[in-house]
């Protein structure tokens, strides 16, 4: 074989399956430590306690599936960066684990084998991206259409919540299809970014140069500014009536950065900050759910009074509960499957950040964080070595989605911020979040390819 | 033999050197990587004596000189924008009009989304098409010839 075809042989990506070998041995160590938990842990070790080969059988399926997905890879995209998809590998597979851990625990026994199927969809996706998007920017040329497309994705979500705006308790945006459970907001942060991107790189120069004099503010003419403040609107729609805070901190997020990535003009940041600072200080008054969950950041856990229990029983249960397990987990953890995290609420989706905490501990949280920080930066990466300005822009923006989520969540269920609802990338069950992730991970990869082939060449 | 909960410790501990491993791995392979496109980046540095030149034959409405010479770089934009390589302020341009790179020894010209359209030698260039020295390419109503 080698012989025969020496340029394949070294064409082959073997940065990439060298960087999956280790991700490999983690899912078998882990996934025999998960069969070993269930057993009485009193008794000796002997052959009959270890696993079958079909008790396998899932870590070999995603195993299978990565490497096809490298194989595909050098055969049809060798350019595209070698990093990115190991480390998304490792993450979605100890999001795998962690949901068949879970599973029996909150008495969904499939939960494993379900989060499995859709990590499998979500690499055939990603793929499927890197084959249909030849050119990424016909994306820019349609961005109106993908305004559009956001806001009869939140026209549901709207419609629900106007009619329960009197409770003023958050809604979640899950669309039900007969058994499918979709969450529209997963499509809408990818249609936000690309309409963004669009947009920006069309009126960058005039962005920059100001025209409109307001006070000490300079904003750009009124035609070019409308886009701007029609997704400000949309943000604040979410906010307001959707009463999703999580989706509406992501959006604005995503605005702030990719302005500032656009025209690097530091009065839009400032003034933006103002204006959500000003939105914070409203939506506290208004709403009860919003002033709960800034009650909750404020519970002291170390000194509890009769206020604190108060408190507990009205809304801080989820976040008291996720730091003691956050606490229980110590440095080295509790190992996988040995803990309890089931105390905590939802702790499947939006609270599998203390899961992790609890059995893989400081030190494993640790890495689990360095792995997000190499994948944003990668996707930094991906966005200064891109050759177009505007795939540089989505780049950076679909990279900035993984950051901001990242942060907005772990830090909610660390009690430094108000929790919201928004999945972990990758780590958190749930089909959408995981096909949507995917996606960018697709695009992200076919824009690293895309610009060293206009750089390199195929050869 | 072995108790299991003695096992599992050292499962646990494995799974966390494992981890750290890897994302060793992953510091070495970005760091290769780094240090890689520093040395092609000083490569090209030294290789940077000037590929091409657009010379303008034909200004068209413009108000060039016939006679211009414009250097080429490896990626080379051409539009009304201030973020182009060659900035040619002229209404019938638009903001990025034409794409030139250098790949393989060879020039590709192409489009980028312009209202009245790039050339060379009279075929439309909506996708990257090759050309060679003495070639006209013409940008818009601007009719440039390519040089060494």
């Amino acid at each position: 074989m080698a012989s025969q075809s020496p340029g394949v042989f070294r064409q082959y990506r073997w940065k990439e399956l060298g960087l999956f070998i280790i991700p490999f041995l983690i899912f078998l160590v882990e996934m025999v430590q998960l069969f070993l938990a269930t057993q009485d842990t009193q008794s000796s070790l002997s052959v009959n306690n270890l696993p079958t080969i079909q008790g396998l059988i899932p870590v070999f399926g995603l195993i299978g599936v990565l490497l096809a997905a490298n194989i595909l890879f050098s055969i049809f995209f060798r350019k595209a960066d070698q990093v990115l998809f190991p480390l998304v590998g490792l993450l979605s597979g100890l999001g795998v684990l962690m949901a068949t851990r879970l599973g029996p625990d909150i008495k969904i026994d499939s939960l494993g084998t379900q989060q499995l199927v859709w990590v499998m969809l979500g690499i055939a996706i990603c793929c499927g991206v890197m084959f249909l998007m030849r050119d990424t920017l016909w994306l820019a040329r349609y961005k109106y259409t993908w305004a559009v497309v956001s806001f009869l994705v939140l026209l549901p979500s709207v419609i629900s919540g106007l009619l329960s705006i009197r409770s003023g308790a958050p809604t979640r945006d899950i669309l039900n299809f007969g058994p499918l459970h979709i969450q529209p907001s997963e499509l809408l942060k990818i249609s936000i970014v690309i309409f963004f991107a669009g947009y920006l790189n069309e009126t960058r120069d005039v962005l920059t140069e100001a025209h409109l004099r307001i006070g000490i503010l300079k904003l750009p003419p009124l035609r070019q500014l409308g886009p701007l403040v029609l997704m400000l609107t949309l943000s604040l729609i979410i906010f307001l009536v959707v009463r999703e805070l999580g989706l509406a901190m992501l959006i604005y997020g995503l605005f702030l950065s990719m302005t500032y990535l656009a025209n690097g003009k530091l009065t839009y940041v400032v003034a933006s900050l103002a204006v959500f600072v000003l939105l914070g200080f409203v939506g506290y008054g208004l709403f009860s759910y919003v002033r709960g969950r800034f009650a909750t950041v404020s519970i002291d856990v170390l000194h509890w009074t009769q206020a604190s229990d108060e408190l507990y029983q009205n809304s801080a249960l989820q976040v008291v509960q996720g730091l003691i397990a956050v606490a229980s987990g110590g440095i080295l953890g509790s190992g996988l499957g040995l803990g309890a995290p089931s105390y905590v609420p939802v702790v499947e989706s939006d609270m599998v950040f203390t899961a992790f905490c609890e059995e893989l501990g400081l030190a494993g949280v640790f890495a689990v964080i360095g792995i997000y920080l190499f994948i944003i930066y990668r996707g930094y990466r991906i966005a200064i070595e891109a050759t177009e300005p505007f795939n540089q822009l989505l780049a950076a923006g679909l990279t900035t989605i993984f950051a901001i989520q990242t942060l907005i969540i772990s830090a909610g269920n660390l009690k430094l911020m108000p929790l919201t609802g928004i999945p972990l990338p990758f780590l958190s069950y749930g089909g959408s979040s995981i096909l949507a992730n995917y996606i960018i991970i697709g695009v992200l990869l076919r824009i690293s390819y895309n610009s060293r082939v206009a750089r390199e060449g195929l050869s | 033999m072995l108790p299991i909960d003695a096992f599992l410790l050292i499962l646990r501990l494995l799974f966390l050197v494992l981890l750290y491993l890897f994302l060793m791995q992953v510091v070495i392979a970005i760091t290769r990587d780094l240090r890689k496109a520093a040395s092609t980046n000083e490569d090209a540095g030294q290789a940077a004596a000037v590929l091409g030149h657009l010379v303008v034959v034909d200004s068209g409405p413009s108000n060039l000189l016939p006679g211009t010479r414009f250097d080429l770089a490896p990626l080379t934009t051409i539009g009304r924008g201030p973020t182009n390589v060659i900035r040619l302020d002229d209404p019938s341009i638009s903001a990025e009009n034409t794409r030139l790179s250098y790949r393989n020894r060879t020039w590709y010209v192409q489009d980028a989304g312009s209202r009245n359209g790039t050339f060379v030698n009279n075929q439309q260039a909506r996708e990257a098409i090759p050309a060679k020295t003495g070639d006209i390419v013409r940008v818009g109503y601007i009719q440039f010839k390519l040089t060494q």
